[in-house]
């Protein structure tokens, strides 16, 4: 495991008062929140400096890095010393939720996880276990076709000697067809061990879509930009789509279609319930006029039809 | 449980989440969320019909988001709140490009 260090993240010196280390966080914060921040690996940085700050801004918890990390250099080679027991009073992180600890370095992890602010409990204690929140990634093929995604948690549980530990546990997921961006999953009784004999919380899975290489998804609709020749907008025609299920449409383009429309095909978006509708955006593709036979083609286009597409513009 | 057994849960629909389960899932008091539906911060649904609180998961959104910046900036409820509106338009501005095939 390696050496982590916490002043370093945050750019401050190690005898910096408490009052620095706030003014640190807070420009790296505004830095790399993810909602705003432009740098590439913002989210990552994010919690590096929120891990660095719930240790150094806890003064238990920042005593205790100082005695334990004396002489030690960000990289190197870490193991707590064996009886390392720290008693800690408040929970994990005070004021990050638990799946923001959960996500934090198995150095802090190893440091501060392993004691909560829940100590062994006596025996007539009784508590339901907490509900655990997790974020499931998606391809958009699997609402169309259900599938099932295997997930990988780390759960706070009690250990022999009555402290919580962080376990670490691997999840095979049903995702249900037609579900949708946002949506929630609830598997009943998934989520943190409860006390005594109260029942385990739940684990809550929210759904979210990795980016589509062709369709743009809105809720239950699809939108998908499809491109079409000159002569079938004009003339109509039949054009095949591809959809995410691996079926085919033959979607009919009306006559005098102009760049732009959008035909809404009902029914054929993400299959919930009911089912969301696939919103096409018509492009008109222009053949390049390469050759002489395409030149001659357009020549006579040019000569042959009165069009200003300019006319109602006044350009 | 065996390690191949999948799971299958159930889809929880819109408006679902109960107070404890909001305040669980931002790691806030139940008391932090009634201060903030109170003060007109944090919208919620009418409730199920009982008087009980129901939020859905574009409150959570919210919630979370105006819980990271009380926290993260000391800033007061107000603020953040005004932040997290700001947010709100950006994304449905950032959703509108998305679906017109601007990014």
């Amino acid at each position: 495991m390696d050496f982590k260090d916490y002043y370093q993240t945050l750019g401050v010196a190690r005898d910096a008062t408490a009052e620095d280390i706030k003014k640190a966080f807070r420009k790296l914060a505004r830095k790399y929140h993810p909602d705003v921040s432009k740098e590439a690996d913002a989210e990552a940085r994010m919690k590096d400096v929120n891990e660095a700050y719930a240790v150094l801004s806890d003064s238990e918890k920042r005593a205790a890095y100082d005695q334990l990390g004396q002489g030690h250099h960000p990289g190197q080679d870490f193991r707590p010393p064996p009886d390392w027991q720290p008693d800690f009073r408040a929970p994990p992180g005070r004021g990050y939720s638990q799946a923001e600890t959960a996500d934090f370095s198995d150095f802090f992890a190893e440091l501060f996880g392993r004691t909560g602010g829940a100590r062994a409990p006596g025996p007539d204690f009784q508590a339901r276990g907490q509900d655990q929140h997790a974020e499931v990634l998606i391809d958009l093929e699997d609402a169309f076709n259900g599938a099932a995604r295997q997930i990988s948690l780390r759960v706070p549980k009690l250990d022999d000697k009555g402290r919580i530990a962080l376990d670490s546990r691997t999840l095979n997921v049903k995702i249900p067809k037609g579900v949708r961006e946002g949506q929630m999953i609830r598997l009943a009784g998934q989520g943190g061990a409860g006390f005594g004999d109260a029942p385990a919380g739940d684990l809550l899975l929210e759904i979210h879509f990795k980016p589509h290489p062709r369709f743009r998804i809105d809720g239950r609709d699809l939108y998908l930009t499809l491109p079409v020749a000159p002569w079938e907008a004009a003339l109509g025609g039949v054009v095949p789509v591809d959809l995410p299920d691996g079926g085919q449409l033959k979607v009919r383009i009306p006559e005098g279609a102009q760049n732009g429309r959008q035909l809404r095909v009902r029914g054929k978006g993400i299959p919930s319930d009911p089912p969301g509708d696939l919103l096409l955006d018509l492009r008109v593709v222009l053949p390049a006029a390469e050759t002489p036979r395409a030149r001659e083609l357009y020549e006579t286009m040019a000569r042959e039809l009165a069009f200003d597409p300019r006319a109602e513009t006044g350009v | 449980m065996r390690d191949d057994e999948i799971l299958t849960g159930a889809i929880l629909e819109d408006s679902c989440l109960t107070l404890d389960q909001l305040a669980g899932a931002c790691a806030v008091s139940p008391d932090w969320v009634r201060v903030h539906v109170e003060e007109g911060l944090l919208m919620n649904q009418d409730g199920d019909g009982n008087g009980e609180w129901r939020f859905t998961r574009r409150e959570l959104w919210r919630a979370r988001h105006l819980h990271r910046l009380e926290r993260d900036f000391d800033a007061s409820p107000e603020l953040a709140a005004l932040v997290a509106d700001l947010l709100e338009e950006l994304e449905s501005l950032r959703a509108r490009l998305q679906r017109a095939g601007l990014r």
